[in-house]
């Protein structure tokens, strides 16, 4: 019997500290809710709320309601993302909830206390108990009116810059679209006049040749080199503008063979005169090897012409790395030129000599540069008057194909050459 | 001129280049049957025996037809496309000849069926030695087609 009394006791102290340990539960469940920032709320199985935190009231402008819930959307005033239909209760988190599903949803509230209307992005789940029956469910929310204020401006943003886009590409298209019409005109309507004053000309001096004084057929042989010259300038500004249009083909390209055939195409400039070349190992380079054909045909051939009065010209043609960059030039012991005019080397039809002294368009660097251009990379030049010119360029996607170590003879050779 | 017996069509607007092609083509003594057109219209009247030409007959076509592509009224494309286009006319030699090296115009004029497509060079010299090389070649080395008729051939040459 005692014992038995003994028994009860214990179970009564238990009892009553459980019951303690609930109340500190109870009490530490309240203050989380209470300092939530979240909206919490709970409902039974039909639907009746339970638990409905302070956050939960804040957000919505209103309180806990005892109405049935296909009442809520009404009364609370919510809505879908088309902010004018009503929720549709049923399909409310919280309903889902307490039909065991787990969803989530945006809503956009209005109410007597929320006149502007605020968003709100609700998720429930289910509220099981030990057997996992559904007893009901809970769910927790949050003011996201801002963030759609964000994601609205963004897109509206996003929609402006596309629209941008779309005009400038209007306006790029019909750019270019002129430039070819300019460049038709240019090829067809400049050309046509030229040949005939050259034609008559010509015409001129085989029909009545014989019966002019010296000094009329001189004359006239200077239209005819006026003609031959501005039809040059005329072709070589249109392979400027069609460069211009050009889509790039980069491949790996070997530089020392493109050399070497420039070398050879430009073998008549050289004809008779002595010329040393020191040209390196060049490893190979990720390029269009059309163009940079060209670029290196335009600034040897460049090197030849100005170095036309040296007794020996010296052309070197190599590479080095520049802060981690490869760096291709081609270097002569020319007449140079005054760093003072640099800015004007690669302007179209810009020359720094004059034509009595060395022959030119005025084209050959600017499709130089507009071609190293294309790749990405970059050209200059160092000169010294009457010591030499350095042009310089680098190709955006040849840095990591220069290996100076595995070729030793490249940093031999451009050694010998520096002291030359 | 006897407009029946031509050997060349000469199709160009500009009297400037009429007068140097013609210049070129006398010093190789090709001029003397030549037919000048000086737009589209004109052409197609030529060679489809229309209008002030609907007394020409089909049976003696030019040897060759020298066209231009920037032409008033009818551009010579279109001229090219009625040639290329029309069996009467469509084994007539066309040579386009043309101040303009736009690809777009060369890759129409082949497709559309040109025997063959020239720039006009500036350099009168060089626009000689072309225009002599062309004379010659179509008229003298190049054997013409035989023309659809069965009409007797080579009888109406003087």
């Amino acid at each position: 019997m005692a014992a038995q009394a003994e028994k009860l006791v214990q179970k009564a102290e238990e009892l009553h500290h459980s019951r303690g340990e609930l109340e500190i539960q109870s009490r530490m469940l309240q203050s989380v809710l209470d300092s939530m920032a979240e909206g919490l709320v709970v409902a039974d199985e039909r639907g009746k709320f339970i638990i409905w935190n302070p956050a939960a009231s804040q957000i919505l402008g209103l309180g806990s309601a005892n109405i049935p819930s296909n009442e809520w959307a009404q009364h609370y005033g919510l809505y879908t993302e088309d902010m004018v239909t009503p929720f549709p209760v049923d399909q409310s988190p919280l309903a889902n909830a307490i039909r065991g599903k787990s969803t989530s949803a945006q809503i956009f509230v209005r109410n007597s206390n929320r006149d502007q209307g605020i968003w709100i992005e609700a998720s429930g789940g289910p509220l099981k108990d030990k057997s996992g029956t559904v007893r009901g469910g809970v769910i927790a929310f949050r003011d996201i009116t801002r963030r759609k204020a964000d994601e609205c401006e963004i897109r509206k943003l996003n929609d402006e810059l596309e629209m941008r886009v779309t005009q400038r590409t209007v306006q790029l298209e019909a750019a270019n679209q002129e430039l070819e019409a300019f460049t038709y005109t240019v090829s067809h309507d400049l050309r046509a006049p030229l040949r005939h004053i050259g034609g008559f000309s010509r015409m001129l001096i085989e029909d009545f040749g014989p019966g002019m004084p010296p000094e009329a057929c001189h004359h006239l042989r200077r239209i005819e080199d006026g003609v031959r010259r501005m039809g040059l300038l005329i072709d070589e500004l249109l392979n400027l503008a069609r460069l211009g249009r050009h889509a790039l083909e980069i491949q790996s390209a070997e530089l020392n063979s493109l050399i070497d055939e420039v070398v050879a195409l430009l073998q008549p400039d050289a004809e008779g005169r002595a010329v040393t070349w020191k040209i390196a190992d060049l490893s190979p380079a990720q390029c269009d090897p059309v163009l940079i054909k060209q670029v290196f045909q335009n600034l040897i051939a460049n090197a030849l012409k100005f170095t036309r009065p040296r007794e020996c010209a010296i052309i070197e043609i190599g590479d080095l790395q520049q802060e981690g960059e490869r760096v291709l030039f081609v270097r002569d012991n020319g007449v140079g030129f005054n760093m003072k005019y640099k800015d004007k080397l690669f302007g179209v039809f810009q020359r720094l000599h004059r034509n009595e002294d060395f022959e030119g368009t005025g084209i050959g660097l600017a499709t130089v540069q507009l071609i190293i251009r294309k790749h990405g990379g970059r050209v200059w030049a160092e000169s010294e008057v009457d010591k030499g010119t350095t042009f310089w360029f680098t190709l955006a996607d040849a840095g990591q194909s220069v290996d100076a170590d595995a070729d030793p003879k490249i940093f031999t050779n451009k050694h010998a050459s520096a002291g030359a | 001129m006897d407009s029946d017996v031509i050997d060349i069509l000469l199709v160009d607007d500009s009297q400037d280049d009429v007068d140097l092609t013609l210049h070129a083509l006398r010093a190789e003594s090709l001029a003397n049957h030549v037919f000048v057109a000086r737009d589209g219209e004109e052409a197609l009247d030529f060679l489809f025996c229309t209008g002030p030409h609907r007394q020409r007959s089909f049976e003696h076509p030019p040897k060759l037809v020298l066209l231009d592509l920037k032409l008033p009224k009818v551009d010579g494309m279109q001229v090219l496309q009625q040639i290329k286009s029309d069996p009467r006319t469509k084994t007539i030699p066309v040579v386009l000849m043309t101040s303009s090296r736009e690809e777009r115009d060369m890759a129409k004029g082949y497709n559309l069926g040109a025997n063959s497509y020239l720039q006009k060079p500036v350099d009168f010299e060089q626009f000689r030695k072309m225009v002599k090389l062309l004379g010659l070649y179509w008229l003298v080395t190049n054997q013409p087609p035989i023309t659809t008729r069965s009409s007797p051939q080579g009888s109406v040459e003087e």
